[in-house]
């Protein structure tokens, strides 16, 4: 007989292979024949294929396509939140440190469409789901400097839920997004779309249009009006509240305070910080550099009268912007 | 060199095993020992984070805050998925070539020079990582650029993968020595798949190599930057090159303990090496199954490539599903344990931690891991399972239930035959391998039914629980209890096989062939008897009816799995 562990004497080559041996050996191969060929047909006969057009895009350029498609696509609100209607067959998606760009969106079910993703820094993953049949997903990789459009279509209306499964850094876990299937009225979309009745008119809010105007990051939508914090010995300003289609945003976002006023930023969730992009002359104020999370604080007794201006890096494009006025 | 041992050898430096009869040299030994303790070691400092990893995917308990998980899980993943593996490997070398030859080892000074950087690699890594900073991040396993990991770690991990580089060195020179001195001799099946083993191992050290080089050029400034798409190719050689060699080393471990403890014998010599070959050629792209959902690779190079390695590796896999079983039968007939269609496998030392390891290993292997890779490896099918938490379930199938209980069964025997200690808390030695493959095969199907059931997402800390929404993978809870609850047996069975192994050392009483029997047949026998008492000409015909139980759970398996998929929107053209 013949050990693993002796050189096997003879001609072992030429030796005769056991009949059941031999069979299996045409089973394994025949299902690995069939494995391909059922990979190939599918590209033919199946409904699901990874398989869509790939462009060379630098991570800026990619956002500038999804700031394009956001202007010309019009706005559906659904049960208080705000989808955007895309103005043609184009739906783009732009995955960032820590947010999905583009989403939410409301598509029509039954209808293609040329869903376009990309990445405005690191690698993220697409991970999509049927809120009511989580089985119902998908994932697809997302990668810098590249663009991938696959077409897809949804029958079964509902909310669609998209996560990042793919680590980005420490906000990966609050990457979140969704998109909605569902039949709705036409809604105006194209160049007109920009100057409809969504205030997003250029630099004619107060400060100089800094909350309302998405010249400089996206438009604060959590911004109603100013707070006014006048007489109040200590004033918080909570960093990373709800808003903005996620926790991108400074509560209150504009507020009034007395000269001499400490006013207390307190972070209530992760990845967030207070740059600061305009301030008086003669302000010693120079923010929070870092990303801090949840519990951080910090405090600064504003002397200078005037207007600090303040935004969150990350989350700029989502509209995380602040004001505290001096008075 | 180390105290540990009962054994003596004689002038030369050599000793006869009473038990396999191989002629073993002290500088093989002494580096099989070095190498397989520091694996030990690496290998409870794994277990260690495996606790607080399972405990914060497990909800209910939350052991981490996400920014410690995902450090925590980066310790876990080194430690196991490379530093286990590669130091365990690299004594599986050493004792498929100079032991199994009877011969010294060649260069061993290199042996001592891989073993230092290795180990200097090993905790550079593990610092580097655990003091990770903003601006860094830490690197998971996979560290993909762009996101940037510290340049010590990526400093470090070089210099791990060349210490294996060196450390491979001595076993290829014992291959060179053997061949000059014994020209006609053929290399044992053992010795055999151990070469394969290391050629693959050097493929996917230096794609290694290839990888981290010009990522810690671009870490510190030399590079301006560095494509991620050409990163996750590079990447993926050593991602899933080291993962073949953990394939073909638990294979030739199979091969070996099957024969040392129950009487398996080689179906045939013939098959057997032409499936260790068609490892080498088709393992090479088969890196490429890692990027089946990557935007920038086209669909026919996906295609193709997914299918070669199916055409390939898994074909090679599939063979020796059969021969390793049916050897056992073969062999087990031919002494006399046969007895109907399976009276071969209940009659064999099922009471042996050593075997019962080896065979769980076999069957959980083939059936939790080796099926859900080749459907996750399916271009299309890939879209649900990529990145989701069925990702780590299928391989914590092929390289815990794997690989790593059939590392333990031969750490069993490397403690009686390499220590010649015999085991300390023998009922629980016996049990220890049932309980740690029970519970982790429950950990790995829970795992696999959260990814692809319900899409829960891999690499994450708080499913239940994401900011700025209401939804959450509430409905998944269930399966999330039975996973943290498996999970802790799961580390309770490990713990003990650590504790045993190290209580064996210190306190084990001097084993000796005299005295205790190893396996259930006469090994005289075994090793007497002409070549020609076909082993063909056995019946197999009870591996048979395993390998169709086999393929038919695959077809049925996959069958459910593209369902799944149809049941998903209409994507692609």
């Amino acid at each position: 007989m013949s050990s693993p562990l002796d050189d096997p004497d003879g001609n072992w080559w030429d030796r005769k292979v056991n009949r059941r041996e031999t069979i299996w050996l045409g089973l394994s191969a025949g299902w690995a024949v069939s494995l391909f060929g059922w990979m190939l047909g599918w590209t033919e006969f199946g409904d699901q294929n990874n398989i869509g057009q790939n462009y060379e895009v630098s991570p800026e350029r990619y956002q500038e396509k999804v700031s394009a498609y956001k202007d010309a696509a019009g706005t559906l609100a659904v049960d208080g939140e705000d989808y955007l209607v895309p103005d043609g067959e184009d739906v783009y998606v732009g995955a960032f440190q820590w947010g999905f760009d583009g989403l939410p969106v409301v598509v029509r079910p039954g209808e293609t469409y040329k869903v376009h993703l990309g990445t405005y820094d690191v690698q993220h993953g697409f991970s999509a789901r049927n809120e009511s049949n989580l089985s119902q997903q998908i994932s697809l990789q997302m990668i810098p400097g590249y663009e991938w459009v696959l077409e897809m279509s949804w029958d079964d209306p509902g909310t669609y839920q998209v996560v990042c499964n793919e680590f980005c850094g420490n906000g990966h876990r609050s990457m979140h997004g969704t998109f909605l299937v569902a039949d709705h009225d036409a809604v105006e979309t194209g160049a007109d779309a920009g100057e409809g009745g969504d205030g997003q008119s250029e630099a004619s809010g107060p400060y100089g249009g800094w909350l309302t105007s998405d010249e400089t990051g996206g438009a604060a939508g959590n911004f109603e009006s100013v707070v006014d914090e006048t007489g109040s010995s200590s004033v918080t300003v909570e960093v990373g509240a709800d808003g903005n289609g996620g926790p991108f945003a400074y509560a209150p976002p504009a507020v009034t305070v007395d000269q001499g006023t400490t006013v207390t930023f307190d972070w209530i969730s992760t990845g967030h910080n207070v740059v600061v992009e305009d301030a008086p002359d003669g302000s010693d104020w120079s923010g929070v550099e870092s990303l801090e999370g949840d519990g951080y604080t910090h405090e600064h007794t504003f002397d200078e009268p005037g207007v600090y201006k303040y935004y969150c890096d990350p989350h700029l494009r989502n509209g995380m912007k602040g004001v505290v006025e001096v008075v | 060199m180390f105290g540990f041992s009962t054994y003596e050898y004689d002038s030369d430096g050599f000793r006869e095993c009473g038990v396999t009869g191989l002629r073993i040299h002290r500088s093989a030994e002494d580096m099989v020992k070095l190498y397989g303790l520091t694996a030990i070691v690496a290998l409870v400092v794994g277990g260690l984070f495996a606790i607080a990893v399972a405990m914060t995917r497990w909800e209910a308990i939350g052991m981490l805050d996400p920014g410690r998980f995902y450090k925590y899980l980066s310790m876990h993943a080194w430690n196991l998925l490379i530093f286990w593996m590669v130091f365990m490997e690299i004594a599986i070398l050493y004792v498929g070539g100079p032991f199994v030859l009877g011969r010294r080892l060649s260069l061993p000074s290199l042996a001592k020079v891989g073993y230092g950087l290795m180990l200097l690699g090993a905790v550079g890594v593990n610092v580097a990582i655990f003091v990770t900073s903003a601006p860094n991040n830490v690197p998971l396993l996979t560290s993909y650029v762009p996101l940037p990991s510290s340049w010590q770690f990526y400093l470090f991990a070089i210099v791990f993968l060349l210490g294996a580089v060196v450390a491979a060195l001595p076993f290829f020179a014992t291959i060179w020595w053997e061949r000059q001195d014994n020209p006609g001799k053929t290399l044992p099946l053992v010795a055999f798949g151990a070469f394969v083993t290391s050629i693959i191992a050097l493929e996917a050290l230096l794609g290694g190599l290839i990888t981290y080089v010009p990522t810690l050029a671009w870490r510190v400034g030399v590079l301006e930057s560095l494509d991620p798409v050409w990163y996750r190719q590079m990447y993926w050689i050593v991602g899933h090159g080291t993962q073949q060699i953990n394939l073909v080393a638990m294979i030739v471990i199979w091969y070996f303990l099957t024969h040392v403890l129950a009487g398996a014998e080689v179906a045939s010599q013939k098959v057997s090496r032409i499936a260790f070959v068609m490892y080498l050629f088709f393992i090479n792209l088969g890196a490429a199954h890692h990027l089946m959902s990557d935007p920038a690779v086209s669909a026919g190079w996906r295609l193709w490539n997914t299918s070669y390695s199916a055409y390939g590796a898994v074909v090679a896999s599939m063979i020796h599903a059969f021969a390793i079983p049916a050897g056992l039968e073969a062999g087990r007939r031919a002494k006399g344990k046969g007895g109907g269609l399976f009276g071969w496998l209940w009659s064999s030392p099922w009471d042996d931690p050593g075997y019962s390891a080896t065979i769980l290993s076999i069957v959980l292997f083939g059936f939790l891991g080796g099926i859900t890779g080749v459907m996750m490896g399916q271009m299309q099918l890939n879209m649900t399972w990529h990145n989701t938490l069925a990702v780590p379930g299928h391989f914590h199938a092929t390289v815990v239930l794997g690989t790593t209980l059939a590392f333990m069964g031969l750490g069993y025997y490397v403690l009686r035959l390499v220590f010649g200690r015999d085991w300390i808390l023998k009922p629980l030695a016996r049990i220890q391998p049932y309980l740690y493959a029970g519970a982790m095969a429950l950990v790995c199907l829970m795992m696999m039914y959260l990814g692809v059931l319900f899409g829960v997402p891999r690499r994450h800390p708080s499913v239940m629980d994401i900011p700025g929404t209401e939804f959450s993978f509430e409905a998944a809870q269930p399966f999330f209890a039975v996973f943290g609850v498996s999970a802790v047996l799961a580390i309770v069975g490990g713990a003990l096989f650590a504790l045993i192994a190290v209580g064996t050392l210190l306190f084990g009483d001097r084993f000796s062939v005299d005295t205790a029997r190893v396996g259930d047949v006469d090994r005289a026998a075994a090793d007497g008897g002409d070549e020609d008492d076909a082993v063909h000409e056995q019946s197999m015909r009870g591996t048979f009816v395993l390998t169709l139980v086999f393929l038919a759970t695959f077809v049925v398996l996959t069958a459910l799995n593209w369902y799944l998929l149809s049941n998903t929107w209409q994507i692609g053209a």
